[in-house]
């Protein structure tokens, strides 16, 4: 049998077998990871409000210093690392075992064996982090930006996240059928990166301590990397699942999907090393990040000339879909925020850029309404189908749209607009520095009110998520698999 | 950077070759497996018979004043 006919022949109708023990039911899965996956949702959650609140406290410290300013523990170096890690391992990591794990499951068509493992890795893993955060808040933390978690508390962390990612890798080996799809080629790799980076990161710079710039090397690799090969696959796994699944249309391009997965992994490893152009190291080094930073149009091109193909002629159906919606959102930020990001690596470019609100900007453009945006899309899609349960608030989620919609784009346009100024005036020598600290002050006012708005959607959000979860009885059941009617009319 | 200087970036040069070599090797067995032909195939395996290809499967809930106002027609 050829490569090819062994391909098709196992993935043209493997949920629809005529054996029931080969045929893979979709709410048997569901129900196999829906502890798990409830928990991890309800921790990221969690820590989403816990990263706001944090968030606003270091927004309005840019620009009124002496707000909390009585208190050690909410220096504004505190509270901003604080922010950072609650975002990124709590809300961040914890989103991406829920919908990631779960989306894993479904694709390799495997129910959930040992859930009890992964139930108490996810306690862990949250344990870990809380010791971590309130170190960062009791002056614990690390210089390192990106791993400001205190020593004590990643060995934790370490062991709940391998325990986590086993579990993925399983489902994965264990799979029904030969076929891999494009998600899970993202989700299979992201779990291997990430560990990967962590560790790498972790000893040269904490435990075994790298010389000097070595030092900041590692450091500027793991951080970029982290956003591109662990926040980024997740959530185009989620977008290239939720997409054509919701809209009932195969992806535009299967091969373009590929392409653009093997580019990123080839190319984005090499990116980080822009945040130290202008550094002292080598410059071939530099121009080898240029370069990856550069080659990534490609996979960024391909992804989203793919997702936009795959919705021309539904836009009224995306728009009447919150999964959609959200997602959607992301996957134009990310064509956005990756071109922009890839200019940024051009030396002339980022001779402006370089120590300004822009990077700030540019970071949140990715984390949030790229990431983010598809992960919200993920658990509107995913939560109905675990808990067999509807959204008890259509208005909630519009909130919750327009909150952070508008938020993150208040926020991206400030930083970046005052950013870019404050870089062409921190290149003129006839402008005073503090003057120019000065000039960012209405750039950074317009980002705490951002914040508001993102407040505002993300609280929408939690009261839409614990209705749902707890007020069992006032929430009408899910009947069909695909439960949402149509005669409640749209958005 | 003098050449003393320089031994302290190979375990990171190492590792950034390592990894790319990582990448390299399961591009290979992606496409031994054959999972680089047939993309047609592929691409419709998310499509099942619970959520089938040509439905959409997902918009916003009924408001609970239309929910009601079914209810009562009902």
């Amino acid at each position: 049998m050829s490569n090819e006919s062994k391909v098709s022949s196992s993935s043209t109708s493997p949920y629809s077998s005529d054996s029931a023990a080969e045929r893979a039911e979709l709410s048997e899965i569901d129900a196999s990871i829906r502890t798990a996956s409830v928990f991890f949702v309800i921790s990221a959650i969690g820590w989403l409000m816990i990263g706001t609140i944090l968030a606003l406290m270091a927004a309005f410290k840019a620009h009124q210093p002496d707000f909390l300013g009585a208190y050690e523990f909410l220096t504004f170096g505190r509270v901003r690392s604080a922010h950072l890690n609650a975002m990124a391992l709590g809300w961040g990591s914890n989103i991406n075992f829920a919908v990631g794990l779960w989306i894993m499951a479904r694709l390799c068509r495997a129910k959930v064996d040992h859930k009890g493992v992964l139930f108490i890795a996810g306690i862990f893993w949250n344990i870990g982090l809380t010791v971590g955060v309130f170190g960062i808040l009791r002056g614990d933390l690390t210089s390192v930006e990106w791993l400001e978690i205190p020593q004590y508390a990643t060995p934790m962390l370490a062991v709940s996240y391998a325990l986590i990612g086993v579990w993925g890798v399983m489902a994965f080996r264990f799979r029904k059928g030969n076929h891999v799809y494009v998600s899970q080629w993202y989700i299979l790799a992201a779990l291997f990166w990430f560990p990967w980076l962590y560790i790498v990161a972790q000893a040269m710079i904490i435990w075994f301590p790298a010389r000097g710039v070595v030092q900041s090397l590692t450091n500027w690799w793991f951080a970029h990397n982290v956003l591109g090969l662990w926040f980024t696959p997740m959530a185009l796994a989620t977008a290239y699942y939720l997409i054509p699944k919701v809209l009932g249309r195969p992806i535009y391009s299967y091969y373009l999907s590929v392409l653009g997965f093997w580019a990123l992994a080839i190319f984005y490893n090499w990116a980080g090393v822009h945040h130290l152009i202008g550094g002292p190291i080598p410059a071939w080094l530099i121009s080898a990040g240029i370069v990856g930073s550069v080659m990534m149009v490609i996979p960024v091109i391909v992804v989203g000339l793919n997702h936009h193909m795959t919705v021309v002629g539904l836009h009224r159906e995306v728009w009447r879909s919150p999964t959609l919606r959200f997602t959607v959102f992301g996957a134009i930020s990310y064509t956005l925020v990756s071109l922009i990001g890839s200019a940024m690596a051009l030396r002339s470019v980022n001779e402006v850029t370089h120590f300004t609100h822009f990077t700030v900007g540019h970071a949140h453009h990715g984390v949030y309404a790229f990431f983010t945006m598809i992960m919200f899309g993920g658990v509107y899609y995913m939560m109905p189908r675990l808990l067999k349960r509807e959204w008890p608030s259509a208005g909630l989620i519009k909130i919750h749209f327009w909150g952070s919609a508008i938020g993150i784009t208040i926020m991206v346009v400030a930083l970046q607009a005052g950013g870019w100024i404050q870089g062409l005036q921190m290149n003129n020598a006839e402008i005073p520095f503090l003057q120019i600290v000065e000039n960012t002050i209405p750039w950074l006012k317009a980002r705490s009110v951002s914040g508001l708005f993102l407040t505002v959607g993300h609280i929408a959000f939690g009261i839409n998520f614990f209705w749902m979860l707890f007020a069992a009885g006032a929430v009408r059941a899910k009947a069909e698999p695909t439960l949402l009617t149509k005669e409640g009319g749209a958005a | 950077m003098d050449v003393y200087d320089y031994k302290e970036l190979w375990p990171i040069i190492i590792l950034g070759i390592a990894f790319f070599v990582v990448t390299v090797v399961v591009l290979y067995w992606s496409a031994k497996k054959g999972h680089l032909r047939n993309f047609d195939a592929q691409a419709k395996t998310i499509f099942t018979e619970e959520e089938p290809e040509g439905e959409v499967s997902d918009e916003f809930p009924p408001s609970r004043k239309s929910s009601r106002s079914l209810k009562d027609r009902k």
